[in-house]
């Protein structure tokens, strides 16, 4: 690896830089090596092998987060370790992909019976109300011309609502069934949907298994103290320390920036523990 | 004001009978959101049953189920349910018949060949009845 820092160039596999921060390092090697820290006093260009996807776990050291089941996988991946799930899990993941379930847009439809069933209760009110006026008025003897014009034009906008309510009531029913059968769909991508995550669990298992005795042993070369014990999943220790043995139990093509982790006595010292490319920012 | 005598057995008819929501949910986002819906709004939660639940009827009850649709759309079904009552809604055939079905002397015998030669109302019937 050649890595050059403002007018200095710097080679081989264990290299120290000063005054340069590891994140800016770190995106260098990420877009393609070739990349400048813009903005920044010294321009830093690294020219490496392209990182590999255990390097997006173990990019930085300390890392400032970290997935161990989801590193082990991966690490396991690059070593050639594979799962028995591995297939059904692609073919989950195709038929999922597939299933985009139609939407079930119902909203419209309540809406306009929920206005309907308003309209025409009022409409049914006022007419019992013009019925009492106008009976009143007879009682009286009174002139019932204007109440009985009213109350015809009631009854007449009373029925149009009536036939607006029961082609609402079709529509929502019709919208309803659709919607039932879209949700035979939505039911069958749930059911995908976690059989997927259960793929993935088993598959992220499976590679866990495959690699978990050299993670035991890289364990114990590394710096800090953490105790796994015989099967996946029984690690007792910080995510700094697991972080650590999976950089060195993977192949990296890519150099690790190692910055602050305490145990590590220079470049060269975390080259060789880590059994990768580092650049050490001390 | 008065109030009217209700006839024994048929209270629940009477009566304004409770109600309440169902929450059903179709992705496992919606479930999960669900999920902690019920964890933290215990009250109005009458029961949570993994991706669905019941709620109870009331504004804030109404405000969860809508506040659900409202993050995951047609992912979030919301009905409303109201109790059973077998005795009001259902006739003393259809009750007995099941009783008497599940009393029955050989489990391997389907219900409409169970039904067959007795006066137990057939599944065709029953189908073609709303309750």
């Amino acid at each position: 690896m050649r890595v050059i820092v403002g007018s200095r160039t710097h080679k081989g596999r264990a290299i120290a830089l000063a005054d340069v921060s590891a994140g800016a390092v770190v995106r260098a090697i990420r877009e393609g090596g070739v990349d400048a820290d813009e903005g920044s006093k010294p321009l830093v260009r690294i020219d490496c092998p392209s990182p590999g996807t255990v390097h997006d776990h173990v990019a930085r050291l300390p890392p400032p987060t970290f997935d161990r089941r989801a590193a082990l996988a991966a690490a396991a991946r690059e070593l050639g370790h594979t799962s028995s799930a591995w297939s059904e899990l692609d073919a989950a993941r195709a038929d999922l992909a597939e299933l985009s379930p139609p939407s079930v847009d119902v909203d419209a439809a309540r809406r306009r019976v929920a206005e309907a069933g308003a309209t025409e209760e009022r409409l049914r009110e006022r007419v019992a109300e013009l019925r009492g006026r106008l009976r009143a008025r007879r009682e009286m003897g009174a002139d019932t011309t204007a109440v009985e014009a009213q109350l015809d034009e009631a009854v007449t906008e009373l029925s149009e609502a009536e036939t607006e309510r029961i082609a609402a009531e079709q529509a929502l029913d019709r919208a309803e069934s659709l919607a039932r059968e879209a949700r035979d769909r939505r039911e069958r991508r749930l059911t995908l949907e976690d059989r997927v995550a259960n793929l993935e669990r088993e598959v992220r298992h499976d590679l866990a298994t495959a690699v978990w005795d050299r993670f035991r042993e890289a364990l114990r070369a590394v710096p800090g103290t953490a105790t796994a014990g015989a099967t996946p999943g029984t690690y007792d220790g910080d995510p700094e320390t697991a972080a650590l043995a999976v950089a060195r139990l993977a192949p990296l093509d890519a150099p690790v920036v190692v910055d602050g982790v305490d145990g590590f006595d220079g470049a060269a010292a975390a080259a060789s523990t880590l059994s990768a490319p580092v650049i050490y920012i001390g | 004001m008065r109030s009217l005598p209700v006839p024994v057995g048929l209270g629940e008819s009477y009566r304004h009978a409770e109600t309440l929501l169902l929450v059903v949910t179709y992705s496992r986002a919606a479930r999960t959101t669900l999920r902690n819906v019920c964890r933290t709004h215990e009250p109005t939660v009458i029961r949570g049953l993994g991706r669905a639940a019941l709620f109870e009827e009331t504004e804030l009850g109404a405000f969860l189920a809508l506040r659900l649709r409202a993050k995951h759309g047609d992912d979030v079904q919301i009905e409303r349910t109201r109790p059973f009552n077998e005795f009001a809604a259902v006739r003393d055939e259809v009750r007995t018949a099941a009783e008497a079905y599940e009393d029955r002397e050989k489990p391997s015998t389907p219900y409409a060949k169970f039904a067959a030669s007795t006066d137990y109302p057939d599944p065709g019937a029953m189908r073609d009845v709303d309750l």
